[in-house]
């Protein structure tokens, strides 16, 4: 970890490099405008490192994109100045913006890798901007685009190679190397590492931190992650619907949040190493273990149902040293090892975490598990079923009690059926219920996930709903059949931070309510403490750790377990 | 299977006295229109598909004349007894032109639902199945769509000549399926992929539910589209095939007006309305289609709808 950037001293008593004055965005006109960003004025002097933080809808790329004279209708600036070294970017035509790109302002994307042009080699991208904008002599062009390279810690040969050959960290890498290429004085990150694996996510993260003090430019940080900001900026910025609710240095911000805003963000983070963990609407778990099956009154919904009993015919999933293989993406190159000789047992009424990075074959097994991809060797065994073999027409028996609730709420309900619709038909399918019956079912299970009005909520379609809401649709459709088994692919992954706890604890809910088994597939180990009870950590598909979650986590042995847990973006940690 | 549920009523913290009827299909049908008819361009091109329609079926009263009734002066201009002039049988052009009507929208309607119905049960059965039944529709697929349509046209039509407006239609619709299947085929394969559609798997759905329930819902607007797309190339098929004489040339159709004026040099003769307006007549439905076109967009993207009343 590199040492905390604010511990130093900022240089003071800086001059002005870009001063926003009462700035309002809305997209479209008159009325029925959105506005995005209200009444916002700050000030930013050389040499700093600001965060902008909030969450989704918050305006915070709205405000960036406003920063880099980049908005595209509707979006248009409705009043407020914003003045770059004295200068109103508002009032910059196309040309002239273009021109102050040097040494002006860059910005780097969230999809910032996928604005790489395909055919073109990564010598090309820098070729283009030297030559659009002239300021490097054409003789030096190679050696100025090596020293690029070099600075965001990528090697020469990169040069040649194409955008499809580098990983995506690499190209993240890339796109900030071209952005600096024009030696901008402000530098707006937008969200650069979000669409990265958690370990790449990181080190680039460390690399644009190293990069702010070497080359001393001035850098704006976007982002919905109050940890990473906290750990890489000097002053934060907390944006809530339009507005900035808090400006403050951030040991401030960490040690005495002022808005209300900040605390429940705050709230949300904690060390899944710690001794004991609480989140919003979670005791430790330990302690709720001691205190028995008394369920606490923080959870966001609470059933009068008695606990259910478990079933008489439950069964564990039981997977027996099982590989999968795919064939090699090219030939000549080896095959494709995505699970490595895993075993493990999901006894009925457990909850066990299979965590690890992207590529680690987490995924896999998931699909393995619900016989959507079959085994190259080894056993899974559900009851009296052969998973491995199952053919795709008695499907129908596995999903009976093997359900799964999908990582992107988003792409994960079809767009055009209602809630209703939805839930009707696996309550159809496996139930038997018709007409009066499955619709009374139907609300049943929207009551259950804490959907009410369920009247309301049944007859609504998908794009009306929030990330949060159609997540309990997903988890409510996976409910229907009356599942044994939930494999919950990262299911909080795409929902923002004061959305995750209430998930998360309807899932810790029903689990205890109805005996059902939760695999719970994550990257993120500290949701892993707060619902599971074991934990298995997973490398290049292969396990390389297994036990009791918060003893794992509190002394993990492995190597790679101990790199995940660094990779949290965690203030305390800064702060310890 | 019922038996291991939780129980029923229990469960319901506010107990659900009103159990109201789901959503009818009627409704989705009225959503449906409405959306359309939203559209600015959409709804021109509806009013121009409606007169159409109304003139085509309302010929008989409308019409001064008889479509094939002759005797009248032979290739007379405009005057007040005969609007568009006559042709060169001494037949009425005005009263041609809307009982043509009848022929075309019938034609365009019908041979484009056929081919679009078509195109979707293949094409949508052929992107989302794998392996070798996906291989053979993929040869047959491309065996209509390598022939050159046109000639193709013209020999099935010439085998079987003498069949009248049933035999454009079969010839508009054997040589016309192909390239929609190709289209829903690649749209079906990009949805099949979605979590939408494994979650259909995961809720128990059959393949044949999970391809017309799930998947092609989604694609509306692309099989509307190509139904007017279709149709409309139907309309210009039929016309085409008619002009060269290939149709039965009694029968009075857009077509075939266009293949008798053609055939008495009405141009050099001055009489521009023969052609003309049955020229137009064509573009103008054929454009009626498009414009409708673009208020099915709407349909499959529920943002877009909600963007218009903005």
């Amino acid at each position: 970890m590199t040492p905390a950037p604010y511990a130093q001293t900022p240089p003071a008593a800086n001059t002005t490099l870009l001063e926003v004055h009462d700035l309002s965005v809305h997209y479209g006109y008159g009325a029925g405008a959105t506005k995005a960003v209200q009444n916002v004025s700050f000030r930013l002097a050389h040499g700093e490192f600001v965060g902008l933080v909030g969450e989704s809808g918050s305006g915070k790329s709205t405000l960036g994109f406003a920063l880099t004279g980049l908005s595209k209708p509707p979006a248009h600036i409705e009043k407020g100045r914003i003045l770059f070294g004295g200068k109103d970017i508002a009032s910059l035509d196309a040309e002239q913006l273009r021109e102050q790109r040097h040494g002006g302002i860059a910005m780097v994307l969230q999809s910032g890798m996928n604005a790489l042009n395909p055919v073109r080699s990564i010598r090309n991208h820098f070729v283009d901007i030297f030559r659009a904008h002239g300021h490097v002599d054409r003789s030096r062009w190679t050696a100025r685009a090596t020293e690029l390279i070099g600075k965001v810690e990528l090697t020469p040969q990169v040069l040649d190679r194409f955008p499809g050959e580098l990983s995506g960290g690499m190209r993240q890498r890339v796109s900030i190397a071209l952005a600096l290429s024009l030696e901008p004085e402000l530098m707006v990150f937008d969200e650069p590492t979000t669409a990265l694996d958690v370990l790449v996510q990181h080190a680039v993260m460390n690399t644009i931190i190293e990069l702010q003090k070497s080359e001393n430019f001035t850098a704006i940080l976007i982002s919905h992650d109050l940890g990473i900001v906290l750990e890489s900026a000097q002053r934060v910025m907390v944006m809530h619907e339009g507005r900035i609710v808090e400006d403050a240095p951030a040991r401030q911000i960490l040690e005495n949040p002022q808005a209300d805003y900040t605390r429940m963000l705050l709230s949300h983070y904690a060390d899944p190493r710690a001794e004991v963990v609480e989140l919003p609407g979670f005791a430790d778990r330990q302690q709720r273990k001691a205190e028995g099956a008394s369920r606490t009154e923080a959870a966001t919904h609470t059933p009068t149902v008695s606990p259910r009993t478990l079933r008489a015919d439950q069964h564990a999933m039981i997977v027996e040293n099982v590989s999968k293989i795919y064939p090699a993406p090219r030939r000549g190159e080896a095959p494709v090892r995505a699970v490595d000789n895993v075993s493990f047992t999901l006894e009925p009424g457990a909850a066990l975490a299979l965590v690890g990075a992207s590529g680690s074959g987490k995924s896999t097994i998931a699909k393995l598990i619900t016989a959507v991809e079959k085994p190259t060797s080894g056993r899974i065994r559900f009851g009296d079923l052969d998973v491995g073999s199952l053919n795709r027409r008695h499907f129908r028996r596995l999903h009976r009690d093997v359900q799964m609730v999908f990582q992107d709420p988003y792409s994960a309900l079809n767009p055009l059926h209602t809630v209703e619709y939805a839930l009707t038909r696996p309550v159809i399918n496996f139930t038997g219920l018709h007409g009066t019956d499955a619709r009374r079912r139907v609300l049943e299970l929207l009551d259950i996930v804490g959907l009410n009005p369920v009247e309301e909520f049944a007859a609504k379609l998908p794009h009306q709903l929030s990330g949060g809401q159609r997540q309990r649709v997903v988890i409510a459709r996976a409910l229907a059949s009356d599942p044994q088994v939930i494999i919950a692919d990262e299911p909080v992954s795409m929902l923002d931070v004061s959305l995750r706890a209430g998930v998360l604890a309807l899932l810790e809910d029903l689990r205890e309510q109805w005996g059902v088994s939760l695999l719970y597939i994550t990257h993120d180990l500290l949701s892993a403490r707060v619902v599971t009870d074991n934990i298995m950590v997973l490398n290049g598909g292969a396990v390389v750790e297994t036990g009791n979650t918060a003893d794992v986590l509190r002394n993990p042995q492995d190597d790679y377990t101990i790199r995940l847990l660094d990779a949290i973006p965690n203030p305390r940690k800064v702060v310890a | 299977m019922t038996t291991s549920l939780p129980p029923t009523t229990a469960a319901i913290r506010a107990p659900i006295t009103a159990i109201g009827e789901a959503p009818s299909a009627w409704k989705v049908v009225v959503r449906v229109a409405s959306t359309v008819w939203s559209n600015g361009k959409a709804r021109i091109g509806l009013v121009m598909l409606a007169l159409f329609v109304l003139l085509a079926i309302f010929a008989p009263l409308i019409a001064p004349y008889g479509a094939s009734e002759t005797g009248f002066e032979r290739s007379a201009d405009g005057s007040a007894a005969h609007w568009l002039g006559t042709t060169a049988a001494g037949e009425d052009v005005l009263s041609q032109l809307l009982y043509g009507a009848q022929v075309s929208i019938f034609v365009g309607l019908v041979a484009g639902l056929l081919s679009t119905i078509i195109a979707v049960l293949i094409g949508l059965s052929w992107g989302y199945v794998r392996g070798f039944g996906a291989d053979v529709i993929n040869f047959i697929v491309n065996l209509f769509l390598v022939i050159p349509g046109l000639p193709l046209m013209i020999v099935i039509a010439a085998y079987l000549s003498g069949g009248g407006i049933g035999m454009i239609i079969v010839v508009v619709v054997i040589t016309g399926w192909a390239w929609g299947a190709r289209v829903l085929r690649s749209q079906t394969q990009s949805l099949r992929s979605r979590d939408f559609v494994t979650a259909a798997v995961f809720s128990g759905e059959r393949p044949f539910r999970i391809v017309f329930r799930e998947i092609l819902p989604n694609m509306t607007s692309l099989i509307v589209g190509n139904f007017f797309g279709a149709a409309t190339a139907a309309i210009l098929a039929e016309a085409g095939l008619e002009f060269l004489g290939l149709g039965d040339s009694t029968v009075v159709s857009w077509g075939t007006m266009l293949f008798w004026a053609q055939n008495s040099n009405a141009l050099l003769t001055g009489q521009w309305a023969l052609l003309f307006a049955p020229g137009l007549c064509i573009a103008l439905l054929a454009t009626s289609l498009t414009l409708i076109n673009f208020g099915v967009d709407g349909i499959s993207n529920p943002r877009l709808r909600e963007g218009t009343k903005r």
